[in-house]
């Protein structure tokens, strides 16, 4: 069980409390309505899935509550970093 | 109108002596989710200081997450009530209730569930966690003495399992 | 000498002896004996049967790396533990153990005949031979070879133990308390740290236990450390994986070792989280590889030497040491001064030290250099062994009981490995020593390759001028490899240590290669003449010992299994009679039965008397999210398929979530208590869940919006009231709402009293009758529904569970989410058109409703199915045809989600998923069943009601 920074608590908390969200930045467009069925089902399905550093987000469920983002490496399942929602990509 | 109604709750109402620790139902309290964009809406409406760190516990409010604190208050307090339409005020009295764990072996018997490192965890701290896979929120109220708040249908697991581990 | 137990010395207890049981013949033995120095010590030498050819097999080690003595113990019902090293085991006056796969005794066990046969065993043979025919792979082979090879039986009973589990954190972790553990653990706790030593043995001194010279330092420093309050001494504590973040597992046994076990917890898992690990686990001897070194009393130098000084065994009379490594002579000469027989000393090597051929001499010693065991004498012991100059000439016979190998030291670095730290060959040691660390961790002692057992020759096998390819060399004792099979392993192509390791399985037994692993790396690079560098090393994974499934459940067992969750009105269906079952973790009242009632004709009952006078339902379990905020209309517009804004005070609505995709994914009725506030329902088991869709959105792509959510699931008991009389009993109970038609209209909600407490009452239905939802803090739930029972007597008002309450939604066609739809039905498929605003520019799921797939003809639909014979029930989950006469396989066009006996229509109804259902109206179709083909007519999915007349009242 690793240990995970919450960007909101500021500490190290065990992974337990948390729950992936899948991969990160990656925004409900503004208007749905006007996109493309190739644009909507990119947006719906397509996700990376990279050996290495992958931005992820993370909830910390049973802790504050918070969604936030993260920088792992799906290699070795270290967290690079951890952010707040909404701060930019790193 | 015939009398009253009973309420009944899930865990005894009896205390449980373990070894060197104790178990008992907190007494009935009112409880109150607020939730607001700034804990100064929140001060406003309780007229009272709150903790504005996430993980702070003072005047009966714990601060649970950056814009959530869990208000404790006796059983008959009026609701706080906001005017402005900037604090989210829910009434939660009877959706969880709290166990008291005291004793030299308090956090012994809390840490066989609760993955914190409660050696690092000071009194007069609040958190949301877990025990095994039940969600809580502990109020460390004395070096060996815990409040432990469990959703009222977990809370019969919990006790059998605090209880077990005071045994053992 | 009594036996072979030495008239002086070792750590057991000479004054505490009493009888154990071994294969039903009874030894006597001292307290703080292993099963393995008890049976030593009364001259047993044979142990058990080898996996594959059922060989004899005898003590190799004394410790974790024992791969044959794997034995059985028995302590009464239910407690019955298979494949245990007897060098691990601790016995207790009345111990009791038994061996393993052997048949019908130890000593004439028929599934030896596979030892003669031996030859047509070579590696792989299984995955040669019993590749065809298929289908006499499940039937014949695979069973037949699981009787004949295998380990232990499996526990038949159910466990009566119970288990322990705690998370521990500490600033030190040290794992293994020999010399360089306790030096670290001591270094470690007088700079005030948090300290944890755990070791696996029953008590702390690893190597140091046997070496007496080292008692007074280890007694002097185990007290000083027990006296420190920052320390936690574990010991019987086997630290079985390394995990990520400094995260290890251990399970301490805790009464497995007494004679009375009590009622304590059998053992404990400890989670420890540690700021920094020490792992002190030392090393383990390496085998040598020659003809017959798997028989009876061919064993561990090192391990000899543990039985002699900590247990005061001697392992024979009369005992020859076969050396490549100077750690053999320090045994045997610690041996001799103990009192144990020494046949001679045979070296491989041509030259040694010559301060131990000193030694030897002054001890009386025979030493014999350049020279090799190249055969063993003896079946079930050894009585005699053959030697060869390794530069050829005549072999020679010496007669002895026991024969020693130290063939050099393996540094244990299992955890290491399991912590993703990397090796580096040293070739001076012949062994992979830690190098760069992955974790905040160390390795100090033998454990990091720093030893003071002298020099030592590395070698792959002895030399032998015998035929290679017809003895019988054991590298992997625990699963029967020899050196002849990993040749093979290379001779038919296969390079890589991975794929040697899987075809001859060296190493894969569960012992993981403890004793097996470099001297299988050896061969191989020899016979593929690369470095073992370039060969690599298989990965060791957790556990570094196998543990019982028990400990790893810890406390989560029986009743702490798993939470079962219950209402406050649960204990009154309890005592009432109610059948339950589960709904995700809630258990929840299914059916009322009366006596000599079966559940259809209690459910008949229940669902007569809701459409014929009132039925009261425990609903609690509804999730419940309170939406509060001046944005609050604007979210749930956003979230759900139909428009929220224009929803007045006071009114409900029916609330359909979708998922981004466009499909189903629940639904509820919510109620606008305020502008600003809302009470939104869920199904029971999507509560959670879609707490947290609604929390991600909020958080993630509208953190503008100013509301808030607030479960609000356990606040509040539920309570169903449906049926003609529900006003009627509901009347006299409230006050503050007036409950006429007028007034409180279906789909509305009021806040008021019931019997003096405040209520949130819908007025909603899923049952199509008058219905009532009655909302009242939950600790009031149970003595709410007795005053209703009370009020309701006069009406026969009948308690209905999740059973009734399925059949009558069905009747009136409302679908379960996740019954009726499985994640791939979207609203205009389960007939909810209804339910989606046309007009509303976006909600969650709306884009992808226009997706070409979803938009598509062919797409399975939901739709009511009248059987042809109206008695006939289909089964949920029966797939549905077009054509039954089709050939097989035919094609499915759907399949029945909901199907009941409908007693208020007297006959059954179903709701199925069918390929273009909506346009099948009228149509026939066949389900196909073992012995008959039904028939159905495609229906509406509204069966009972479909004006809502009876809603309307």
């Amino acid at each position: 069980m690793i240990l995970i920074h919450c960007p909101y608590c500021d500490e190290q908390r065990p992974e337990i409390e948390f729950a992936n969200a899948g991969q990160a930045h990656i925004a409900r467009p503004s208007d749905p309505s006007a996109m493309s069925d190739e644009e909507w089902e990119h947006y719906l399905f397509i996700r990376a899935n990279p050996r290495g550093r992958h931005h992820e987000r993370w909830r910390h469920n049973h802790g504050c509550g918070r969604f936030f983002n993260a920088v792992r490496d799906t290699v070795t399942d270290k967290f690079e970093t951890t952010y707040k929602a909404g701060e930019p990509r790193r | 109108m015939s009398e009253a109604l009973v309420r009944s709750d899930p865990i005894p109402a009896g205390p449980f002596l373990g070894r060197d620790a104790s178990l008992k139902a907190a007494p009935r309290l009112a409880r109150y989710v607020l939730r607001a964009r700034a804990s100064a809406a929140v001060e406003k409406v309780l007229g009272a200081q709150i903790p504005t760190a996430i993980g702070g516990f003072a005047n009966g409010v714990a601060c649970l997450g950056p814009d959530e604190w869990l208000m404790f208050a006796s059983d008959g307090r009026e609701s706080p009530v906001d005017e402005s339409g900037s604090v989210s005020v829910t009434e939660v009295s009877d959706r969880s209730v709290g166990i008291i764990l005291e004793g030299a072996r308090a956090a012994e018997i809390l840490a066989t569930g609760c993955p914190l490192d409660l050696d690092h965890f000071a009194v007069g701290r609040a958190t949301r966690t877990i025990y095994e896979t039940v969600e809580i929120v502990i109020v460390r109220e004395a070096m060996d003495r815990f409040h432990i708040e469990v959703w009222r249908s977990f809370a019969p697991w919990l006790w059998t399992a605090l209880t077990t581990a005071a045994t053992e | 000498m009594t036996g072979y137990r030495l008239p002086t010395g070792g750590r057991i207890d000479r004054a505490t002896p009493f009888k154990v049981r071994f294969d039903g013949r009874s030894y006597s033995a001292f307290a703080g004996d292993s099963l393995a120095s008890a049976l030593l010590a009364n001259g047993v030498q044979l142990f058990g049967r080898s996996f594959k050819y059922h060989r004899p097999r005898g003590i190799v080690g004394s410790g974790s790396e024992e791969p044959n003595a794997l034995i059985s113990v028995t302590r009464g019902p239910g407690r019955f533990t298979p494949n245990l090293r007897a060098t691990n085991v601790e016995v207790y006056p009345g111990f009791e153990a038994e061996s393993q796969n052997r048949w019908p005794s130890l000593r004439f066990d028929f599934g030896a005949i596979n030892d003669r046969l031996g030859m047509f065993f070579p590696a792989g043979f299984y995955n040669k031979t019993f590749m065809w025919p298929r289908s006499f792979w499940e039937r014949l082979y695979e069973p037949a070879i699981r009787r004949m090879a295998g380990l232990g039986k499996s526990p038949t009973e159910e466990d009566p133990d119970h288990y322990s589990a705690t998370y521990a954190h500490c600033d030190v972790l040290i794992i293994g308390a020999g010399p360089a553990g306790i030096d670290a653990a001591l270094e470690a706790a007088s700079s005030n740290q948090r300290v944890i030593l755990i070791d696996e043995q029953d008590e702390a001194g690893g190597g140091a236990l046997a070496d007496p010279a080292l008692w007074p330092w280890l007694a002097r420093s185990m007290k000083a450390l027990a006296g420190m309050p920052n320390v936690t001494i574990l010991t019987r504590t086997t630290a079985f994986g390394y995990f990520h973040d400094n995260f290890i597992g251990a399970v301490e046994r805790m009464t497995d070792h007494l004679a009375d076990i009590g009622s304590g917890p059998r053992e404990k898992l400890w989670r420890i989280r540690a700021g920094e690990v020490v792992l002190a686990q030392g090393a383990i001897e390496r085998p040598l590889v020659f003809d017959g070194n798997d028989t009876p009393g061919v064993m561990l130098s090192s391990a000899a030497k543990v039985f002699a000084l900590r247990y005061g065994v001697a392992v024979g009379r009369s005992v020859a040491l076969m050396a490549s490594h100077d750690s053999g002579w320090q045994d045997v000469f610690a041996m001799a001064k103990a009192g144990v027989g020494i046949a001679a000393i045979i070296d491989v090597r041509d030259e040694v030290d010559a301060d131990l051929r000193a030694q030897a001499e002054e001890l009386g010693i025979a030493v014999r250099l350049g020279q090799s065991v190249i055969g063993v004498r003896g079946r079930h012991g050894v009585t005699a062994i053959e030697i060869a100059r390794n530069d050829g000439g005549a072999s020679s016979t010496l007669a002895c009981d026991a024969v020693l190998m130290a063939g050099g030291w393996t540094p244990t670095v299992h955890l290491w490995s399991h912590s993703k730290g990397t090796l580096a060959w040293h070739d001076d040691l012949g062994a992979f020593v830690p190098d760069v660390p992955a974790e905040k961790a160390r390795c100090v002692g033998a454990c990091a390759g720093l030893w003071n057992f002298g020099q030592g020759l590395t070698i792959d096998a002895l030399p032998t001028p015998k035929d290679k390819a017809r003895i019988k060399a054991f590298v992997d004792f625990q699963n029967d490899v020899t050196a002849k099979d990993i040749r093979l392993a290379v001779r038919e192509g296969f390079r890589s240590i991975e794929h040697i390791k899987r075809y001859t399985t060296n190493g894969m037994a569960t012992d993981q290669g403890k004793t097996s692993n470099l001297n299988g790396l050896q061969i191989a690079s020899t016979a593929l003449s690369r470095p073992v560098t370039d060969i690599g090393l298989t990965t060791f994974r957790p556990p570094y010992t196998p543990q019982t499934f028990g400990a790893l459940a810890g406390h989560a067992k029986g009743s702490l299994f798993q939470p079962t969750r219950k209402t406050n009105i649960d204990g009154w269906a309890e005592e009432n009679g109610a059948v339950f079952e589960l709904v995700a973790q809630w258990r929840r009242a299914r059916y009322f039965p009366k006596a000599g009632e079966d559940m259809l004709a209690a459910v008949n009952r229940e669902c007569r008397m809701v459409r014929s006078s009132v039925g009261i339902f425990d609903a609690s379990t509804l999730g419940k999210i309170e939406v509060v905020g001046p944005d609050a209309a604007e979210f749930l517009n956003r979230m759900y398929t139909n428009p929220w804004k224009a929803l007045e005070p006071g009114r409900c609505r029916y609330g359909l979530l979708l998922k981004e995709d466009g499909f189903i994914a629940d639904d509820g009725v919510s109620a606008r208590l305020a502008p600003d506030r809302f009470h939104l329902t869920t199904t029971t088991g999507g509560a959670a869940r879609v707490l947290n869709m609604m929390e991600d959105y909020l958080q993630t792509e509208w953190p503008d919006l100013n509301v808030w959510l607030t479960s609000t699931t356990e606040q509040y008991a539920v309570i169903a009231l449906q049926g003609p009389n529900a006003r009627k009993v509901l009347e006299p109970l409230v006050e503050g709402i007036d409950l006429s038609a007028e007034a409180f209209p279906h789909m509305a909600i009021r806040e008021g009293l019931i019997c003096g407490i405040p209520t949130r009452l819908f007025r909603v239905s899923f049952t199509g009758e008058l219905g009532f939802e009655i909302n009242v803090p939950s600790a009031y739930g149970r003595a709410l529904w007795e005053r209703i029972m009370a009020e309701g007597a006069r009406y026969d008002i009948t308690p209905y569970g999740t059973e009734a309450m399925h059949v009558l939604r069905a009747e009136k066609g409302f679908i379960i989410v996740g019954q009726d739809t499985d994640g791939t039905v979207t609203p205009f498929d389960a007939g909810l058109d209804w339910a989606v605003g046309k007009k509303k520019p976006d909600f969650v799921g709306k884009r992808s409703l226009a997706r070409p797939d979803l938009v598509a003809s062919g797409r399975k639909q939901l739709v009511g199915l009248l059987t042809e014979d109206p008695n006939h029930v289909l089964e949920e989950g029966a797939q549905i045809v077009a054509d039954p006469k089709q050939p097989i396989p035919m094609t499915m066009i759907g399949h029945v989600t909901s199907s009941y006996w409908s007693e208020t229509l007297g006959r059954s109804i179903a709701l199925a998923l069918v390929a273009d259902g909506h346009h099948k109206m009228g149509e026939d179709l066949f389900i196909p069943m073992p012995g008959k083909t039904h028939v159905a007519k495609v229906s509406s999915m509204i069966f009972y009601d479909a004006e809502g007349a009876r809603l309307n009242v």
